[in-house]
């Protein structure tokens, strides 16, 4: 089974309590068994008796990870709960026990993958993944922020470039995705990458070389494209006159996956943004479940909770302005929440 | 017990429970009954690794307010059904194992933050709160609990005050029993009780104190208010090498004796400077017995406590670490907890935890240690000082078979075996069985050594008035079923 390569985050998990404190759908759903020790508990019993893997109990459990990863991120020895989550998961569908809900999304994701490209020929191509689409807003900044810096931008549209499928168990079907996105990126010759989702990001830096698959460009995250635009001079934005409180949560793709924190706070700081920090600590997760990427698609209801408890950590729910690097979490909290949430490209849009 | 849960009088309770709290907040599922049938101590532990099945409750209840918290244990009573509360789940004595099934209270939705008062310098909370985001929320406004555990990440309040925990500041902070003021507890029989406001007082006897360290066995803690205090300006650290134990533990105890305030002070033995502390702080041809303490508040008088201390050192033959010395071990303080660090099965390990007077704590040690080292050859056994009072100091001690028998059985007759040796051992040079883990299932059956008399006439007495019906977490604390 998959979930013995990650024996050694297995046996160190199930009986440390040492992230506890950070496990958002614990938090929230109040349940042991969903925590890092609770999951991993529940595997190793499962890798003692391989059928209690694929019952009721141990599947509901491993599809309502929010994949976070902030516990890995936390530990002094990180670690990998989160892949042991997700070879369970890969463990289940290739046995053919996937959940109905799980296989449905799974093959939706799989038929809607014609990857579109618009615009003329360009060094720099975006890409508008799901979750962007859904927010025509932030595209729409992203390119005004590309044509106030002079930088010709083409755009490829479509479905799954393989990270939502691999987060749901569907590793082979997720490598086939990623591999019709890199030839279509190829295709265009692009030399950079850029996409505004972080999970998207991670797909690109982590799975793509994991499954052999090599990007023609280098790959950028919003961020860190337009912190290049400012530092470089580029693009040229009015900073505020007035330092403008804003609170910004970090995206778990970018911290915990990617340890990759800098871009959006020199952003807002050099935009004349005075970033304070949100809720209690910066340890928690406040993507309202980003890691899972179709975790709203999955359990809407979890999804609700999470995005709820962010929004009680909030000093001042309807006033404050709440800017997020993941359109997951804007797109989430938007909808779950009273919270004022923008994106980053849009905080730096407006100030064109 | 519940009835089975093949039988339609099971539903007819879960109706009953899911009335007083909610269908969102009953729990039957087979996910849930699992991981809370492991806490953090090792014979479950072990029970699991070995794929035995351990006991498991029938159902877990969330209650959010003491109110329903009242209504599951009239519930409970009215069927003699018995009620485990469990909060983090990460004690180490099995106080919260529901090991005659019925319903297990879990009282993390209790998490609710009522007030932080900054004229009496209190905060009043749900115990269901997992302390570091107590801590946090503390934080935020300029303030500490300064109760700072290493299962601040998974221990609820709730759970440290049913047990007396303490944190790594508790020299100059207190333990958790310094550190309230009152509490609210639902009763057995479900009545809901306050005690008094304010913990000093001549207004009879102390009802804080009775509740404090019952482990459940007594009601359901269900809000606290404890102490706060501003962070403070200033926090230093100094460590030292000392040659043996002896000298170090005399040092230690020069400094609490001085009436100098350290906020914390902990010391190493020999054999666990060189296996542990060397390894987790990464420190090469490091022997002895390493010494920290600490001050902390305004910055001139840090100094100057710290300059007196540091005098008091001087008269030993010591090794100085300096300030980056003592840094060391506080930024890696929890690091001892992680894996790998941890102790872990296959290894068979406990913390042997007692306390005594600076006069026996000496005896203490060398008596846990050669009964284990005499009976025990194939078990290594280590010991830190970590806890210290005007009038003494506490012995974390360990030991540590690097394999138990296959056999769970046997592993478990063995476990209990190095307890009942080390405990008595213990008791018998001036300790006691614990001093902030508690006594929970593994100890309960010493207790009658320890209190003597006291036990049936006034443990057991109380015991049976308040919980007429045995149903508040029986089998722990020596209680019975």
């Amino acid at each position: 089974m998959h979930i013995n390569e990650f024996e050694s985050a297995m046996k160190a998990c199930r009986f440390c309590f040492m992230c506890r404190h950070l496990s958002a759908v614990g938090n929230v759903l109040f349940s042991e068994s969903d925590t890092p020790r609770g999951r991993a508990l529940l595997l190793d019993k499962a890798s003692m008796n391989p059928e209690f893997l694929f019952s009721d109990a141990v599947v509901e459990t491993v599809y309502r990870s929010d994949l976070a990863a902030n516990c890995r991120f936390h530990c002094v020895s990180h670690y990998d709960e989160n892949s042991l989550i997700l070879a369970a998961r890969r463990d289940i569908v290739e046995a053919g026990k996937a959940p109905e809900k799980v296989a449905a999304i799974a093959k939706k994701f799989q038929k809607d993958n014609e990857f579109k490209v618009e615009g003329k020929k360009a060094d720099v191509l975006y890409f508008i993944d799901d979750y962007t689409l859904r927010q025509p807003e932030i595209s729409a900044a992203f390119l005004k922020i590309a044509k106030a810096a002079n930088v010709p931008v083409a755009t490829i549209t479509g479905g799954c470039i393989g990270k939502a499928l691999r987060i749901l168990g569907y590793v082979a079907e997720g490598k086939k995705d990623a591999s019709t996105f890199a030839k279509k990126v190829a295709a265009t010759g692009a030399k950079t990458l850029v996409v505004s989702n972080p999970a998207a990001y991670d797909a690109l830096k982590n799975d793509f070389p994991a499954w052999g698959l090599k990007l023609s460009c280098k790959v950028m995250h919003s961020s860190e494209f337009i912190a290049d635009l400012l530092k470089s001079k580029k693009l040229k934005a009015a900073a505020k006159k007035k330092k403008t409180p804003v609170y910004y949560l970090e995206s778990d793709y970018l911290k915990n996956y990617n340890d990759n924190v800098s871009a959006p706070r020199a952003i807002l700081e050099a935009l004349g943004f005075e970033v304070k920090p949100f809720g209690t600590n910066n340890e928690e997760s406040y993507s309202a479940g980003e890691g899972a990427c179709v975790l709203l698609e999955l359990n809407p209801e979890l999804v609700s909770r999470l995005a709820k408890q962010v929004a009680s950590r909030a000093d001042n729910p309807k006033k404050d302005l709440i800017l997020t690097a993941s359109p997951y979490t804007r797109f989430v909290l938007e909808k779950e929440t009273e919270l004022k949430v923008a994106s980053l490209e849009e905080a730096v849009a407006e100030l064109l | 017990m519940l009835p089975s849960t093949t039988s339609y009088m099971f539903e007819m309770i879960r109706s009953e429970l899911t009335d007083a709290v909610g269908a969102n907040f009953v729990d039957i599922r087979e996910a849930d009954r699992f991981a809370h049938s492991v806490d953090y101590y090792w014979i479950p532990e072990m029970w699991h690794d070995r794929n035995m099945p351990n006991p498991q409750a029938d159902v877990i209840v969330h209650p959010g307010t003491t109110e329903e918290v009242s209504k599951i244990m009239k519930i409970a009573n009215t069927y003699k059904i018995p009620v485990v509360p469990w909060g983090g789940g990460s004690g180490s004595q099995g106080g919260a194992l529901p090991i005659q099934g019925g319903i297990l209270l879990d009282t993390k939705r209790l998490n609710q933050i009522e007030k932080i008062d900054t004229t009496s310098l209190t905060v009043t909370c749900g115990t269901g709160i997992i302390a570091r985001h107590l801590e946090w929320e503390c934080n935020k406004a300029g303030y500490s609990t300064m109760h700072l555990p290493a299962s601040i990440a998974c221990a609820t309040i709730g759970g440290f005050l049913a047990h007396r925990g303490t944190g790594v500041l508790s020299t100059k902070w207190g333990k958790i029993e310094d550190m309230v003021m009152s509490l609210e507890v639902v009763l057995p029989t479900g009545e809901i009780i306050k005690t008094l406001p304010i913990p000093r007082h001549a207004s009879g006897p102390d009802l804080t104190m009775m509740f404090l360290g019952s482990e459940g066995t007594l009601g359901v803690i269900t809000k606290v208010t404890l102490k706060i205090h501003p962070q403070p300006e200033s926090r230093k650290f100094r460590a030292y090498l000392f040659k043996t134990f002896d000298d170090a533990m005399d040092a230690g105890a020069s400094l609490m004796r001085s009436r100098l305030r350290p906020c914390a002070i902990r010391l190493y033995d020999e054999e666990e400077t060189r296996s542990h502390v060397k390894r987790v702080f990464g420190l090469e041809d490091i022997s002895g017995a390493y010494l920290v303490f600490g001050f902390d508040g305004y910055e001139k008088i840090v100094d100057l406590e710290m300059e007196e201390a540091m005098k008091i050192m001087k008269k030993y033959d010591v090794q100085d670490l300096g300030s980056k010395g003592g840094d060391l071990w506080w930024e890696n303080k929890y690091k001892f907890f992680y894996p790998p660090y941890m102790f872990h099965l296959p290894q068979a390990f406990g913390t042997l935890d007692t306390v005594a007077t600076f006069s026996d704590i000496k005896n203490v040690y060398w008596a846990m240690k050669n009964t284990v080292n005499k009976n025990f050859p194939e078990a290594r056994f280590i010991g830190h000082f970590s806890h210290w009072y005007e009038w003494g100091c506490m012995l974390y001690a360990r030991f540590i078979f690097e394999k138990a028998p296959a056999d769970p059985h046997e592993a478990a007759e063995l476990y209990n075996r190095v307890w009942d040796l080390a405990i008595r051992a213990a008791i018998a040079n001036g300790g006691v069985i614990n001093e902030h883990h508690g006594v929970g299932l593994k100890l309960g059956r010493l207790m009658k050594e320890l209190y003597g008399p006291a036990k049936p006439l006034i443990l057991d007495k109380l015991k049976k008035e308040l919980d007429p019906n045995n149903i508040m977490n029986p089998g722990k604390m020596g209680f019975g079923f």
